[in-house]
């Protein structure tokens, strides 16, 4: 399961604030992340996989002073990731051409988190709580209508209904500031 | 280790990382590497006798500030080069700000003066050692950073090392200040930029082996 920037970053700022089951929740989380990442990247033995993981897990543990809690932490992940691979194959003397952090980003399913997160954030503070989280769960964290339904306990269609006003506000607004 | 070990024996030290501990860290090293500098130009060279009384011109506060605002420059980059995902940074184009100011002032020097004491007036007392001084002096506040850099990520390592040691060669040549005596604006244009600029190639060509992580 894709886990959300929302919750990731959630972790890690309780992580920072002093939180250790936070922080464990969050390296839980990564490890499977990580994994895959340098899975799809290196075909090397899975015991180099699993070091560089251990090695991103410990540099997101003694650099996390590195993280802005204001900015997006999968760009910050994968831009520790991405250095870690970098200097692995440094080390084995291999030159692969390795993507760039936006293109990782993409690749890896966020690529919402870098720049468009923010904005879809302050456009949907301006809905009604409704309807923006009803756009929220169908449109970004990607819940089927029922799932949204069940979670916000309103009826299937009450959630429609919802995104439909919702989308015809939010285009209205975005009108409106681009005529 | 497998990875879950890893995990809990991470998760036992979980100390708070306040908001800004990235900018102290950095600040943190520069302070301390700039105490050590300012302590080798008290033993070594001294500082300059007529200091309080410079301090009362325009010449101490002309080079001052082209020092400092280098350093608060080279600063604010270094601490951005400091996080993984840093973009490429606009803010060395702010150094031009200082670099044109200074060049002015220096064109404003050559007219007053006629041409004959333009040599003197650019080479001044020193010019052969200010820019050692400078990159001797910016030892010290280069390994402060590079102590500011352990708990960091840079992943750009050879700008970051320029970026570190032109914050380093810029806040020890602010602290020479203290000790040349010399007026010209040609001149600080000149030597002291060549010793800063000294200290961020130094920065450049180490970064890639002391940054790394």
């Amino acid at each position: 399961m894709q886990l959300s920037e929302e919750q990731l970053r959630a972790w890690m700022t309780g992580g920072l604030d002093g939180d250790a089951a936070a922080h464990i929740a969050l390296l839980r989380a990564l490890a499977p992340m990580l994994r895959n990442f340098y899975r799809r990247r290196l075909r090397g033995a899975e015991d180099d996989i699993e070091d560089l993981v251990q090695e991103t897990l410990i540099a997101v543990h003694t650099r996390r002073a590195s993280y802005d809690r204001d900015r997006p932490f999968v760009a910050w992940l994968y831009a520790i990731a991405r250095y870690r691979m970098i200097d692995h194959l440094r080390r084995q003397r291999v030159s692969v051409p390795v993507e760039a952090l936006d293109e990782i980003l993409v690749s890896e399913g966020f690529e919402d988190a870098a720049s468009a997160r923010v904005d879809v954030a302050r456009l949907l503070a301006g809905l009604s709580p409704k309807q923006a989280r009803a756009i929220r769960d169908t449109h970004i964290e990607g819940l089927s209508i029922a799932e949204a339904a069940a979670a916000a306990r309103i009826g299937e269609s009450d959630v429609k209904i919802s995104v439909h006003r919702g989308m015809k506000a939010l285009a209205a607004r975005i009108r409106g500031v681009r005529p | 280790m497998n990875t879950d070990d890893l995990i809990r024996t991470l998760g036992t030290d979980v100390p708070p990382v306040r908001r800004g501990t990235l900018r102290r860290r950095i600040l943190g090293g520069i302070v301390g590497g700039g105490l050590v500098s300012l302590l080798l130009i008290g033993w070594t060279l001294g500082f300059r006798p007529d200091l309080w009384i410079a301090m009362h011109g325009f010449a101490f506060w002309m080079k001052w500030i082209y020092t400092a605002s280098i350093s608060l420059i080279a600063i604010a980059v270094t601490i951005r080069l400091a996080r993984p995902d840093a973009a490429p940074s606009r803010l060395l184009w702010l150094l031009l700000v200082p670099i044109l100011l200074l060049a002015g002032l220096g064109i404003g020097e050559l007219a007053q003066k006629p041409a004959r004491d333009w040599l003197a007036m650019w080479l001044g007392g020193s010019w052969k050692l200010c820019p050692w001084l400078v990159l001797m002096l910016s030892m010290p506040i280069f390994i402060g950073l590079l102590w500011s850099f352990r708990r960091l990520a840079p992943t750009r390592l050879r700008a970051t090392g320029a970026a570190a040691g032109l914050a380093a060669g810029a806040s020890a040549a602010t602290l020479y200040c203290f000790h040349c005596d010399e007026v010209s604006a040609l001149f600080v244009l000149t030597w002291y930029s060549l010793g800063i600029l000294l200290a961020a190639g130094v920065g450049a060509l180490v970064g890639p082996r002391f940054l790394r992580w």
